[in-house]
């Protein structure tokens, strides 16, 4: 390692410079020459090493007056704000320090523009003046976008916390829902009822003007269905994991599920095709054509 | 450089004949750098520039170990400050600022160095603009602290009559001390609210960047020479820092080695002799 040793420097120094430290600089010789030998006798392991503390304050001293600004200069000159207070929080602790730092530079600012009113020296930027800034505008514009972005993704997370939390009150949000599905249920068939015993009156000529009944019983079931029909429609909302699995089916039952096994040959119970058996059985209401057959025969 | 020395004590001379009141805070800072800097080392650099109009940047020193070098290039660009980056195995940075030709000179390690180029800080400024120059009180407690504010105003602070100087002041560069290092940042002075550009005025701050930290590791009594006046004991190099991790983990290492070998030898201890009654006898 290329390391500039200060004390060779010291050596080099103290031929041809001045020699107000002369005195100063052999007295560090000295100590640093007893912590050589301090180290060659105790030895590496023993003992970590020591450093030699230097701090000489007259010297110092005598140095900053040497090169000290003319205290007769106005504060214009320097544009220097102390802080009344030392910094006192906890290294490690970020957010309480950029804080610390935060409330001195503020402070200073605050002080630096009352004194700049009294030096009447000019502090704010009029709004129309512009100048090349240090940071580029595809910089800030680079800045504004990544805030944009953050601001976006906070809110997301946001939204995604809610929507966790309304999870947990799921199960009752999904029991009340049931109900509710039940109690329009009742409330249909309740209607549909009085509607038929409405029309009690009327049932001899009911299959007369079957098609104007159709019609008032969609009239009365319409508000219900129309309010219904646009949630399942726009349902943008996935059905649940389960719900899925149930219906599209997962994973299956295996792969020698329909194999013939032992119990399944020795019984001669045939599966038999359902299909088309409970067809006529659910569907009283005769075609089309029948129907208008009918109508004519009895007329 | 006895032109420019000639030519310095002329003016100097020029000055107290001229009487009092006509006194300037003159500053010219060189700025360069060792070789072996990094792209972030880089941009610190370029950062501090452009914040610094009074820096002259100089091309990068070919040899670390030639540092007396430094203050007749400063006097062949008529500057009486230089601050310069050295850097260390591609990974330290050493910062030495120094007043030449005279001194003295101080050397610091530079630590978390951010640079303007991260989007966190958000502020921007004028560039040129005069910044102002905060110090805490910590400064004025200990004698090698009110050095460092005397060299940080000289070189930090922009003379009013810089050549690229702009008027006004939207910046704040702010130096503390804490845990015996010095924090940099700079802020962008917010006068109003952006938000209610009609509002009362309430002072705000928006850090621009660079930010950094400096562990002060000596004091020289010249320009990059002299007798050590100041050292800090508490500085431990960052190689050592380095080296002292390494040999926890050979260490580490080392034992889990020792405890092996040493169960081995337990086992070969404890193994027993072959008699009538071994194992393998009995149930052969």
């Amino acid at each position: 390692m290329p390391k500039f040793p200060p004390e060779r420097a010291n050596a080099d120094e103290s031929s041809s410079e001045e020699d107000e430290f002369s005195e100063l600089s052999g007295d560090e010789q000295e100590v640093i020459a007893l912590d050589d030998v301090e180290d060659d006798v105790v030895g590496e392991d023993v003992i970590p090493k020591q450093k030699v503390e230097i701090d000489n304050t007259d010297a110092l001293r005598r140095i900053r007056e040497t090169i000290q600004l003319d205290p007769s200069l106005p504060w214009t000159e320097t544009l220097v704000v102390t802080y009344p207070e030392t910094i006192e929080v906890d290294v490690n602790d970020d957010l309480n320090r950029e804080l610390a730092f935060y409330k001195q530079a503020l402070h200073s600012a605050e002080r630096a523009r009352t004194l700049a009113a009294k030096h009447s020296l000019p502090f704010t930027r009029p709004s129309d003046y512009f100048a090349e800034m240090v940071k580029s505008d595809a910089h800030m514009e680079r800045i504004r976008i990544k805030l944009l972005d953050e601001r976006a993704g906070i809110k997301k997370a946001e939204e995604k916390r809610k929507e966790r939390e309304a999870k947990k009150f799921g199960k009752q949000v999904q029991i009340e829902k049931q109900k509710e599905r039940e109690r329009s249920k009742k409330e249909m068939t309740e209607r549909l009822k009085s509607l038929k015993r409405k029309r009690k009156g009327a049932l001899e000529n009911a299959e007369a003007d079957g098609e104007e009944f159709d019609v008032t019983v969609e009239e009365a079931i319409g508000d219900e269905r129309s309010s219904k029909r646009p949630k399942k429609e726009g349902g943008g909302k996935k059905m649940s994991r389960g719900t899925r699995d149930a219906k599209y089916g997962f994973g299956g039952k295996g792969r020698r599920s329909k194999q013939n096994t032992r119990s399944s040959t020795d019984s001669f119970v045939s599966g038999g095709n359902k299909k088309g058996k409970g067809k006529g059985a659910v569907n009283k209401r005769p075609g089309k054509s029948k129907r208008q057959a009918m109508k004519n025969r009895r007329s | 450089m006895t032109g420019g020395k000639r030519k310095r004590q002329a003016e100097e001379t020029e000055a107290e004949n001229d009487a009092q009141p006509k006194r300037r805070n003159k500053q010219r800072v060189l700025m360069l750098s060792s070789r072996g800097v990094t792209h972030r080392m880089r941009h610190l650099m370029s950062d501090l520039e452009a914040l610094l109009p009074h820096v002259k940047k100089e091309s990068k020193l070919d040899s670390k170990s030639q540092l007396h070098l430094l203050p007749e290039l400063a006097d062949l660009h008529n500057c009486n400050n230089t601050l310069y980056f050295e850097a260390r195995r591609h990974e330290d940075l050493y910062l030495w600022a120094a007043k030449t030709p005279n001194g003295p000179s101080i050397k610091m390690h530079v630590l978390n160095a951010h640079t303007m180029d991260e989007l966190k800080m958000t502020g921007n400024c004028l560039k040129g603009s005069r910044g102002l120059l905060s110090f805490d009180k910590a400064f004025d407690e200990t004698e090698w602290g009110r050095m460092t504010k005397e060299l940080f105003t000289h070189i930090f602070g922009v003379p009013p009559l810089a050549r690229r100087a702009k008027p006004f002041i939207d910046h704040i560069l702010s130096f503390s001390i804490l845990d015996n290092k010095i924090w940099f940042r700079n802020f962008q002075i917010l006068e109003k609210d952006p938000e209610q550009p009609n509002g009362p005025s309430k002072m705000s701050l928006v850090e621009i960047g660079p930010r950094f930290v400096l562990t002060p590791i000596r004091i020289f009594e010249g320009a990059f020479s002299g007798a050590t006046v100041y050292s800090n004991p508490e500085f431990v190099t960052p190689a050592a820092v380095r080296s002292m991790m390494k040999h926890r983990k050979g260490d580490r290492y080392r034992n889990r080695k020792d405890a092996q070998e040493e169960s081995v030898q337990r086992k070969e201890l404890r193994r027993r002799e072959e008699d009538a009654l071994s194992v393998p006898k009995v149930f052969a």
